[in-house]
């Protein structure tokens, strides 16, 4: 019981700086939806087949959504129903509704055969959004706090899950130099694709010439990975965050993947800023962050 | 005693969404957006298969359907960025189409258009790779389509219909 009473913050006080951070958290999460929203709309216009169906396009032909510029009108209603559940219109209903117009157009846009994970923190924020206002309507401390509880629980078991993943696809092995090589070839073909060339940078020619600075780099990532559970305390969090970071930017050093939203992400909910804000401004004083407050209250 | 029913409540959801979680992904083959698996690299070691595009001339016409290597790639790569289109889509279509139906076709045809409406020759190849025994990268370029603005031409190795 200790471990849930920890991770949704019951007993604690609520206090200025978390009512401002929380909205500063989701409007983060409204922008990143409308981001895809708007990135993908013209981009399903170009698919013609679907090849690989994923969630409910498996029971549903998504092709429709590739003709008659459907995609982008699905676009604007993840705008509309998103910004309707920021400004709380509709509270209960509007991220629900933004979650399923999201998934039809997630499906739509990964149907040629890419399982994209970039966008998954931003699905089970908006899902831990829309939860919260379904079940915690009446209640704003009590919707931040499960909010961010089940963020840290999902966030963490995601990256433990992705280190067990491995563990079980390759063994203890996973980490050798060689693997990372390997993958390094396999960026230079897809930076090539992407950019018409592709040149190494300097780590990835010291990872090329030295195997065992591959094998460290690989098993610093699995470590920090199947550790991800400790996202789940308060004590720890910080820590993890950074080491997960830490592991992003190594993944962007060696195979030129910039998983940048997991990375503004980990910055936002993984430090206590809440405590911080509370701790050193004054948001009673600066007329800039009172109005701001008094904002993320009235849309709290 | 609120506090108490608020976390009791919170826990339920919690946990009613993690059942589903692990219904979801055990019968969608670990993904079901936004649930994951997070399966991503987990296959360290296998071979890979990814794909370029060649904008070439009708001098290298001949060439067609030779497989080779990075240096014997004929014409410059179409850097697929400027076409807003991601090389993983054209990557996972080879790899995963296994009839070459022309809807199929059509739909990696469609993907170029942007480049096919000026007129270019482009040369679809699917990049294989894996590691040697010696534990060293080794790369292969497999051609699979021909497309000029008016022309389609399969890899006679593909199966079609």
């Amino acid at each position: 019981m200790n471990f849930w009473k920890s991770l949704f913050e019951t007993d604690k006080n609520p206090t200025k700086g978390e009512a401002l951070h929380f909205k500063i958290f989701e409007l983060f999460v409204v922008i990143f939806v409308l981001k895809y929203a708007w990135q993908w709309g013209p981009y399903i216009q170009q698919i013609g087949e679907v090849v690989l169906p994923l969630g409910i396009a498996q029971y549903v032909d998504v092709s429709f959504m590739f003709e008659h510029n459907i995609s982008l009108i699905n676009a604007g209603l993840i705008s509309i129903f998103a910004l309707f559940g920021f400004f709380r219109v509709l509270p209960k209903y509007s991220y629900l509704i933004t979650l399923g117009l999201f998934h039809l157009h997630y499906v739509s846009r990964f149907s040629l055969g890419e399982i994209s994970h970039g966008s998954n923190f931003i699905g089970t924020s908006l899902l831990a959004l829309a939860l919260a206002l379904f079940f915690f309507n009446d209640d704003p401390v009590r919707r931040q706090r499960f909010t961010m509880g089940f963020i840290f629980f999902f966030f963490g078991l995601g990256y433990t899950s992705a280190a067990v993943s491995k563990l079980i696809g390759t063994g203890l092995t996973w980490p050798s130099g060689e693997h990372l090589w390997l993958w390094i070839a396999e960026r230079s073909v897809d930076v090539s694709s992407s950019t018409g060339s592709f040149t190494p940078n300097a780590i990835q020619e010291w990872v090329l010439e030295y195997k065992f600075l591959g094998t460290l780099s690989l098993a610093f990532g699995l470590i920090a990975e199947f550790f991800g559970f400790l996202f789940w305390f308060d004590k720890t969090r910080p820590y993890i965050a950074t080491a997960l970071i830490a592991m992003h930017f190594g993944v962007y050093f060696t195979m030129n993947i910039m998983f940048d939203v997991y990375i503004y992400e980990l910055l936002i909910i993984g430090y206590p800023w809440a405590r911080l804000i509370d701790q050193y401004l004054d948001l009673d004083k600066n007329p800039i962050l009172a109005k701001t407050y008094d904002w993320s209250v009235k849309f709290a | 005693m609120e506090r108490r029913n608020s976390l009791t409540k919170s826990i339920k959801i919690t946990l009613v969404t993690l059942i589903i979680y692990g219904l979801l992904v055990a019968t969608h083959l670990g993904e079901f957006w936004p649930f994951s698996i997070y399966p991503m690299f987990s296959q360290a070691g296998n071979p890979w298969k990814r794909a370029i595009v060649q904008e070439i001339n009708r001098a290298e016409i001949d060439s067609l359907w030779k497989t080779t290597d990075k240096n014997g790639l004929p014409g410059k790569t179409v850097a697929l960025n400027e076409l807003n289109v991601n090389t993983n889509d054209i990557a996972n279509y080879l790899s995963k189409t296994e009839v070459w139906t022309p809807k199929k076709q059509s739909g990696v045809r469609k993907l170029l258009q942007k480049k096919l409406l000026k007129q270019s020759n482009l040369l679809v190849y699917q990049a294989r790779g894996s590691l040697s025994d010696n534990d060293e990268p080794k790369l292969e370029f497999v051609p699979y389509f021909y497309f000029s603005a008016d022309t389609t031409i399969s890899n006679p190795d593909l199966r079609t219909e």
